[in-house]
């Protein structure tokens, strides 16, 4: 199915924003099913989204013992004497943690299944000033650019016969440092020289410029954009009278 | 055995269909310039990274010095194969042109008289003498290219392979380059070189690859010297 | 009036420092091709920022003298409008290009001057099919090979279709039938009246240009006739631009 990357960001909007509203391990599910459905619907690699939580798994772990430990309720599952180590509460509230990262990574990754001059398009028919939408874009655009900068002067130090590995960390650490300037640098000039040849081909010539294509809503968005805002809404609501009660 | 040896290589990035490289079979002998030709998007710098160990084939082995590429570490490689990158850009990391010059000696614990005599004769070849202490990526692109040859050859690897190493020198530093190429592979050395430069690899390559849509469609095998031997 | 002008050029890095463009006068008039050779480092690439107006609006250094396009004082024009007048296609292809496909890198500059989108279409179009790229379109500008990425970063400024275009060493890492297609365009558009500057170490690359502009150390020595000097080999070899090995 195809939407409109509004609509997606819309989408995106709803489901994180009740991610961080919930906080039990039942509803968060539910939420996370409804987000792996739709990754579904848009064919996004769900193997991906496992790349993605990698470098957060040590985090998530953590999050999960601290809740354990510091939110015990319920019944104490193991104790060291006194002390409650494990309970149901503390369990439950630590999945609800990791959950919720969960849920929020896998929501943005509908928005990696659109590109960057989508991106552009969407923002800039809802009126963001276009300088700024390129800002955003470029920024999204030079990350994985400025990670493989880095990627490239490990390389680099390594094939001029640096073993990495096997240098002392106290060596390490002064090798590092002495380059961590001129890499910074290097990339700065790099992005100086990007902005004159953005300029030389007529960025901001005038406070205005035109797209060579146009996003149109199509019928599914409009269904889209009512359902989940509508339901979003409804949910909200719900859950603030649960707590009023 | 030759010094590297590639057999059956094939490659394709990570989430694309088309193969870059299909089964290749080549191997490099040292003290022979070999020139790895071809048009754009053929494959000829994916061909060298998996040479250096950067990129892993998909299947097929690469074998340096007789032992498999992937039980060397990258610094292990980088000890024996001096690499220099199309994109000057990319492999210039230190703060002045000097230590860029030296950086491999002295992270490899050599004698600062050692690496400073090195670091002095190579920027002297490659007239970079001025330039001492100037943060490398002020430098003009020609200036740049001699710096990553003057700092991959200032390592006096085993083997070399470079990427358009002609690209942004004039006239007269090609030649310069060319007789250096010729006198390291004199004394021994092999290296494997792409490149665009029709006249430089005329003048400078022994033997010549031809890459089309990743596989290797001419290999004119080693002319010159071992052919008047035969 | 003549495309491009520069009268008693000079520029220094630093205040004080050592001069890179030495007094350079020139002239390039609508529908010639000029081709800028010399030693790396005598300052070519230096004298195409300058005429494009990337050093007057974006380096430190101190230009004197003037650079007339068109008959306007570059000093006078705003940054973003000097694009209207001069378009110029850097050395280092990865610092220019920033789309997320070769489609959307051309189509940037006629963005920028509010064409409909019609006319953006017919642009892009026409740049892919003049460089041979339409076969690249969708592709992801960053992921392409060194000589590709070149003719992106040129097909990108074609669209702009400015009066005057510069261009820093772009046919290096192209291969032979990169070259040509270049060679092709370069001669539609001195056609249509364009005016063209070329840097170039390959001297039989822009054999086509109509003068050669030789340069050493800031200076610029000769701009005749293309054919003439490339002739005057002893001339050429003096300056290190041509080289025969010898025994060959």
């Amino acid at each position: 199915m195809k939407l409109d990357p509004r609509t997606k960001m819309v989408m995106v909007l709803c489901l994180s924003g009740l991610a961080l509203l919930y906080n039990t391990p039942g509803r968060l599910l539910l939420l996370l099913a409804v987000t792996v459905a739709m990754l579904l619907i848009f064919r996004f690699d769900l193997g991906a989204i496992g790349s993605y939580l990698k470098p957060f798994l040590s985090l998530m772990v953590f999050l999960f013992v601290i809740q354990c430990l510091f939110a015990p309720s319920g019944c104490v599952l193991l104790a060291v004497g006194p002390v409650p180590l494990v309970t149901t509460g503390g369990l439950l509230t630590g999945a609800g943690v990791v959950l919720r990262i969960v849920v929020v990574t896998a929501a943005a990754m509908l928005l990696a299944t659109f590109n960057a001059r989508d991106f552009i398009l969407g923002l800039v028919q809802w009126k963001v000033p276009y300088e700024l939408a390129f800002m955003v874009s470029i920024a999204l655009r030079f990350l994985p650019v400025f990670r493989d900068e880095l990627v490239n002067v490990v390389t680099a130090v390594q094939l001029r016969g640096v073993d990495l590995k096997k240098v002392p960390w106290g060596q390490k650490i002064t090798m590092y440092s002495r380059l961590l300037f001129p890499v910074i640098y290097g990339a700065m000039l790099k992005a100086q020289r990007l902005a004159v040849s953005m300029e030389a081909r007529g960025f901001r010539v005038y406070p205005r410029r035109t797209y060579l294509r146009r996003l149109e809503f199509s019928r599914a968005d409009y269904v889209v954009l009512t359902v989940f805002p509508a339901a979003a809404i409804a949910l909200v609501i719900r859950h603030i009278n649960l707590l009023a009660h | 055995m030759s010094f590297l040896e590639i057999d059956h290589v094939s490659f394709t990035f990570p989430r694309h269909d088309k193969p870059v490289l299909t089964e290749i079979d080549l191997h490099f002998d040292q003290a022979v310039i070999t020139a790895l030709v071809g048009p754009n998007g053929s494959g000829k710098t994916t061909l060298t990274k998996l040479m250096i160990g950067v990129l892993r084939p998909a299947c097929g082995e690469i074998r340096l010095d007789g032992r498999p590429l992937v039980e060397y570490s990258l610094g292990e490689i980088g000890r024996r194969v001096g690499y220099v990158f199309q994109n000057p850009d990319l492999q210039l990391f230190c703060g002045t042109v000097a230590e860029e010059v030296g950086f491999g000696l002295a992270n490899r614990g050599c004698q600062r008289e050692t690496v400073e005599e090195r670091v002095a004769f190579y920027l002297d070849y490659f007239e970079l003498k001025d330039y001492g202490g100037v943060f490398p990526l002020h430098l003009s692109q020609g200036e740049k290219q001699r710096l990553a040859i003057a700092a991959v050859l200032a390592n006096e690897p085993l083997f070399l392979v470079l990427d358009e190493p002609t690209v942004g020198l004039d006239a007269y530093r090609k030649r310069l380059l060319e007789d250096y190429l010729k006198k390291i592979s004199r004394s021994g050395r092999g290296m494997v070189l792409v490149s665009h430069d029709t006249a430089f690899v005329d003048r400078v390559a022994e033997r010549v690859v031809i890459l089309e849509n990743g596989r290797v469609i001419e290999d004119s095998g080693r002319k010159g010297k071992a052919a008047d031997e035969a | 009036m003549e495309a491009v002008v520069a009268r008693g050029l000079t520029y220094r890095y630093q205040p004080g420092g050592p001069l890179v463009l030495k007094d350079i006068d020139f002239h390039v008039s609508r529908g010639e091709i000029a081709a800028v050779t010399g030693l790396s480092g005598c300052g070519k690439s230096t004298l195409c920022y300058c005429i494009c107006g990337a050093v007057h609006h974006n380096r430190d250094g101190v230009m004197t003298g003037q650079v007339l396009l068109n008959g306007k004082n570059i000093r006078e024009l705003r940054a973003a409008s000097l694009a209207l007048e001069v378009g110029m296609v850097f050395q280092d292809p990865d610092t220019q290009l920033f789309s997320p496909t070769v489609e959307d890198e051309i189509a940037f500059a006629p963005e920028n001057l509010c064409l409909p989108p019609a006319q953006i279409r017919e642009r892009v179009e026409q740049a892919l099919d003049l460089l041979g790229l339409a076969a690249l379109r969708e592709a992801n500008p960053y992921r392409l090979s060194g000589g590709e990425k070149h003719l992106v970063a040129l097909a990108a400024v074609l669209a702009l279709d400015p009066p005057v275009l510069v261009l820093d060493e772009v046919m290096s890492q192209l291969d032979q039938a990169g070259k040509k297609r270049v060679a092709a365009a370069l001669k539609r558009l001195r056609d249509m009246g364009k005016a063209v500057i070329a840097v170039e170490h390959n001297l039989e690359a822009v054999s086509f240009a109509d003068r050669l502009l030789v340069m050493e150390k800031g200076e610029l020595l000769s701009c005749g006739r293309t054919a003439e000097l490339l002739a005057d080999r002893e001339f050429m070899e003096a300056r290190g631009l041509i080289y025969d090995p010898p025994g060959l």
